[in-house]
Parts: C-alpha cells; structure tokens; sequence
C-alpha cells in the first residue's frame, strides 16, 4: 500500500512537472505584464488582460512571423503529403521492375549524409537562403514518413487495384479512387508528422535565412531569447523587466508569454489528435525500423 | 495481363518497364529531389579537402589534403569540444536513457486508469513543442528575476535566488533534466507496449509461487522489455551526437560556451557564422565517423555480452 501511494506520487510529480510550465506561462499571458512582475501569480491570473495579446497581434513582427509559419506548415503539409503518397504508392508495386534498387538508393540517404555545410552550399547554389521556399522544399520528402505511408498501402487487398485496371483505370484514378479513401488514417498520421515538424522548425530560418522578413514563428522567438538571455546576463534583466507600456501595462516579457503561447495552442489544439494517430505511427515505425 | 499480376515477370524487361511508366512518373519527383537535397551534399564533402575558391566551384579549387583536419585537431578548443560532445552525450545515454523505462515500469503499476490516463496526456505534451518553446518556458521559470523557482526559493526558504540558466555549473544539470523533461513521458509508449505483450501466465505462475510485485516487476517485466530496450539503446547510441542539437544550440550562452561547445555548434559556429567552409567541413565529416564508430562499437558490445543487436 505504503509502495503503491509512493508510485501514485512519483508519477503525479512527474505528470505536474510536465504540465505546470505550460500552465504558469498560460495564466501569466493572461495577467497584466505591470502585476506579473510584482511575483506572486502562481496559479490563477491576478489582473486578468487581454492586452498582452492585443499586443502581440499589433507587433508587425509577430504577425509576420506566425503568417510565415501557417503559411510553411499549410503549403508543407499539402505538398508534402502529396508526393508522399505518389512516392510509397510508387514503392509498393513489388512488380516494378528495378524497385530493390529504388528503395537502397532511397534508403542509403537515411544512414550518410553530407553535413550541415555542404547542405547549406546547395541552399544557397540554389538561391533558397533568399527564399519562403526554403522551408518547403527541402523537407518535401522524408523516408520515414515514406515508409509509414507504404505499410499501410501494402495492407490494401491488391485485388482491388487489379480488378480496377482491368476494368481500364489508369493508375491516378486507382489512387484517387482507391488508395486515397482508404487511407485517411495514414494521411492523417504523416500530415501531423509534417505540420508539426513544420510549425516547430527554428533551426532552418535562424542559420539558414539571410532575410529577417522570412523569419518564421519559432525563429522570432529564438532571436527574441537569445537577446533576452543576453539582457539577463549582463544583469539589466531587472530594468527591461521593469519597462513596460504604461497603458497597455504589458511588458517584454509578457508580450513574450503571449507569443509563446500563441507558438503552442495549435499543437495542443491538434494534440488529441497527436495523441491518437502518433502512437500508432511510433509503434509502426519501431516495427518497421 | 496486366500490371500487378504475377505473369507479368515473365515479359521482356522493356515491355515491363514500359507498362509501370506512370509508377516511374510518381517516383520522378522523390529521385530527383533525394539526387538534389541528399546525393549532391555528399559530393559537397569534398569541401573538406579544399580550399575553397569562390570563383572556382568545389571542383575546381585546389586540393589541400588533410589540412582542415590536422588544423582542427590542433586548435586549443579540440580536447574542450571532444570533451563536452562525449560528457554530454554520455550523461544522456546514462540518466536520459533508464528516465522512461523507469517511468513505464511505475506507470505500469498504477491501475486507477483516468489517473493513469492524465498523467500520460500532460506528459507526452513537452514532446510536441519546439525546443525555443522548451528553453524560454526554462527561461522564465527559473530566472532570478520574479522566476517562480527563484521566488519559491526566496519567499519560503529565504535563500538567495540563482541563476540556474546563466551559471556554467548547472548547465550539464540543466541539459540532462530538461532532456528527460521534454522526452521520458513520450519514451514510456515503446515500453508500455512491450509490457503489454508480456504473457500474462508469467505473472499468474509467479504469484501462485508466492512472489510480490517488486519481484514480479523485477524477475518478469524487466527481462521482457529488456530486448526493447537493447535495440532502443544501440539505436541511442548512433543518434546521440545528433540528437538535440537544437537544445544545445538554445541553452548555450556565452556565460556557460567553456562546457556547453559541441562538435554540432562548433560546426554552425565556423562554418556559417565566420564563413569557414572547407574547416566546419572537416569537423563535422569527422563528427559522423565518430558516431558511426560509437554506433559500430556498441553494437559488437551488445552482441558479444546481450545477443542483442541491430544487424
């Protein structure tokens, strides 16, 4: 009993300490930036506000960082998802002449690589480091993703391809009339994959963007860190803690909680959905790995 | 007949070809694309034997052999990186490794289920978010200044607050935890999974002889996830000097860069931020013959002592 209630506790502490961070910076975006830094907001917003947000919508930056962000994740998921599902239909025709091959020369790319410098020689060949077509087009495709999709194919009866082409349907129309509504699970799976990688990436537009107007969400909010750590670190963190908008009483680090926020509430908006569809894609992959 | 069958195979290759070419069509776009973005940076590893001329292209720019590496291994950040890289990396293998088999083995034995349940929804939750999002919730709840760690500290225990993000010895503390944070709950899946496909005789046979449940956890369910775990380990192993290069690359800070500078943010540091190319390459091809030796090494370990193994 006395093992039982220790068990209860560990896992509950763990489960808090998950879960609380997100709630602190949840009730503190919600609170007067002026208040917050008076401490003592915990649980519950003290002076409840709006303005924070109101801010944050007003900021051209932030706008433009979450624009670019939906915009990547929307056209990364589409395009992605796209030429995802041609490529593992194309993978699981085992009569396709040459297929072992096609897939170890997919394949090897998953174990070698070139490197972050070569691979940001070939962004910048390819003229993307200027570009919003950065963040789509170099992560179109990934092997995993491909993989996922083709299990799950190669769980549709071939007879149904088979008696459609003898019926004369070419093979778009078996996609787009068989494999496609079958496969809402699996579509659902990999467009979460990709819209997720897509909407968290901060690493592209920070290192390999030369142009701050194509700064996505994550990557504003890197820069916005990284020049708040500098601010800590020199020990000014206190004044620019204390300088807030006399009548918006928000403050930076309070117009930060709100744009944090902002980053998160679509994750955990699609999370029930993550949650469904994740696992499973998780356990396909360790089978298959 | 048609496409699919299997008489098909007994054409002549053109005439199969042939009849997939809209197959061909649908896989055009992923050849070209994976020749573009994961075959021609392969090629561009040569950087690393060459000084590189602007005006000259990869391939034309003079040969300088094995410079760049000699050039690294000299350089009096060397034992400082390669030591960083590996503590780092083992103090995650070592405490961020064992967090979620731990956590599945407790989570296994709480049978209240919509406790259960909750506790896994909150904890999956830090594995979706970004790592930007991870370190400024860091950030803010540990700053010394009005953090809610700091202010518990302070208020409750009257102690003096820290600046547990900004001091060099709470980075290795900070990295592993925050690692553990963000990972564990969602790392429990696997194993909970393994668990569930233990047979449940076992646990049947060994309660009637008399065995409690610390033996039972420790005699039956370790045992069964152990091949789960073996598997998860090697595979640990090859990903580690990769993995979260982002959370290094947020956490770093120049108050903390004597321990916190990895092979990974040496790379991005020389290479693209002072423009080193032929160097950073160097670096970072021996970064991957590095770890593709620890994976190669664990592997034979692990079949040697564990028969376990990943090829």
């Amino acid at each position: 009993m006395v093992a039982k209630a220790i068990i209860y506790t560990i896992v509950g502490l763990f489960g808090f300490a998950t879960f609380y961070p997100f709630w602190y910076i949840l009730i503190a975006s919600f609170n007067s930036g002026a208040d917050f830094t008076r401490g003592g907001v915990y649980l519950w917003p003290r002076v409840f506000t709006l303005a924070n947000y109101r801010e944050a919508f007003l900021s051209r930056m932030i706008v433009n960082a979450l624009t670019i962000s939906v915009g990547r994740t929307v056209l990364g998921v589409l395009l992605g998802i796209s030429f995802t599902a041609l490529f593992a239909y194309a993978m699981h025709i085992r009569t396709l002449p040459g297929r072992t091959w096609l897939v170890i020369y997919f394949f090897i790319t998953t174990i070698v690589g070139g490197g972050m410098i070569p691979y940001y020689f070939l962004l910048r060949a390819l003229n993307l480091t200027k570009s919003f077509w950065i963040y789509v087009i170099p992560s179109i495709f990934n092997f995993f993703n491909m993989v996922l999709m083709r299990t799950f194919f190669d769980g549709i009866p071939s007879e149904l391809r088979e008696s459609a082409v003898v019926d004369g349907a070419n093979e778009w129309r078996v996609i787009a009339r068989i494999y496609l509504p079958l496969s809402i699970p699996v579509m659902a799976t990999v467009s979460l994959f990709i819209g997720v990688a897509h909407w968290n990436d901060w690493f592209t537009g920070a290192y390999y963007v030369s142009n701050q107007k194509l700064y996505p969400a994550a990557t504003y909010l890197q820069k916005i860190l990284t020049e708040a750590q500098a601010a800590q670190t020199i020990q000014v963190g206190r004044e620019t803690a204390a300088m807030f908008d006399a009548i918006n009483q928000t403050t930076p680090q309070s117009l930060q909680m709100a744009f944090v926020m902002l980053l998160t509430m679509p994750i955990v908006a699609v999370y029930p959905f993550l949650q469904k569809y994740y696992v499973k894609g998780v356990m396909v992959g360790a089978i298959k790995g | 007949m048609l496409a699919g069958s299997l008489k098909v195979s007994g054409r002549p290759l053109t005439k199969r070809v042939i009849r997939h070419r809209s197959i061909y069509l649908m896989a055009l776009p992923a050849f070209i694309w994976y020749a573009v973005f994961c075959y021609q940076p392969m090629y561009g590893v040569l950087l690393a034997f060459k000084d590189y001329k602007f005006n000259m292209g990869i391939l034309h720019s003079p040969w300088v052999g094995l410079k760049y590496f000699s050039q690294f291994l000299y350089t009096s950040e060397f034992w400082s990186i390669i030591k960083n890289t590996v503590v780092i990396s083992g103090l995650k293998l070592l405490l961020g490794f064992p967090a979620p088999i731990i956590l599945a083995l407790l989570m296994n034995e709480i049978t209240h289920q919509k406790y259960k349940r909750v506790i896994q929804t909150f904890s999956y939750l830090p594995h979706f978010v970004s790592w930007v999002v991870v370190a400024t919730l860091m950030n803010i709840i540990f700053t010394p200044y009005g953090g809610v760690v700091n202010s518990i500290r302070m208020r409750a225990f009257d102690l003096p607050a820290i600046f547990f993000m900004g001091e060099q010895r709470f980075f290795y503390p900070v990295i592993v935890l925050s690692d553990i944070w963000k990972g564990a709950g969602w790392g429990t899946i696997i194993y909970l999974a393994a668990i569930t496909n233990i047979n449940p005789e076992l646990y049947e046979a060994a309660i009637c002889d008399g065995a409690g449940k610390m033996s039972c956890m420790w005699h039956i369910t370790l045992p069964g996830i152990l091949p789960t775990a073996g598997i998860m380990f090697i595979l640990a192993t090859g990903g580690i000097l990769n993995a979260n290069m982002d959370q290094v690359l947020l956490l770093q800070k120049p108050s903390n860069i004597v321990v916190s500078q990895i092979l990974d943010t040496y790379v991005l540091k020389v290479g693209i931020r002072e423009g080193r190319f032929g160097f950073a390459t160097a670096v970072g091809l021996f970064k991957s013959v590095f770890s593709a030796a620890l994976v190669f090494t664990t592997n034979w370990v692990s079949k040697k002592v564990t028969e376990i193994s990943i090829w």
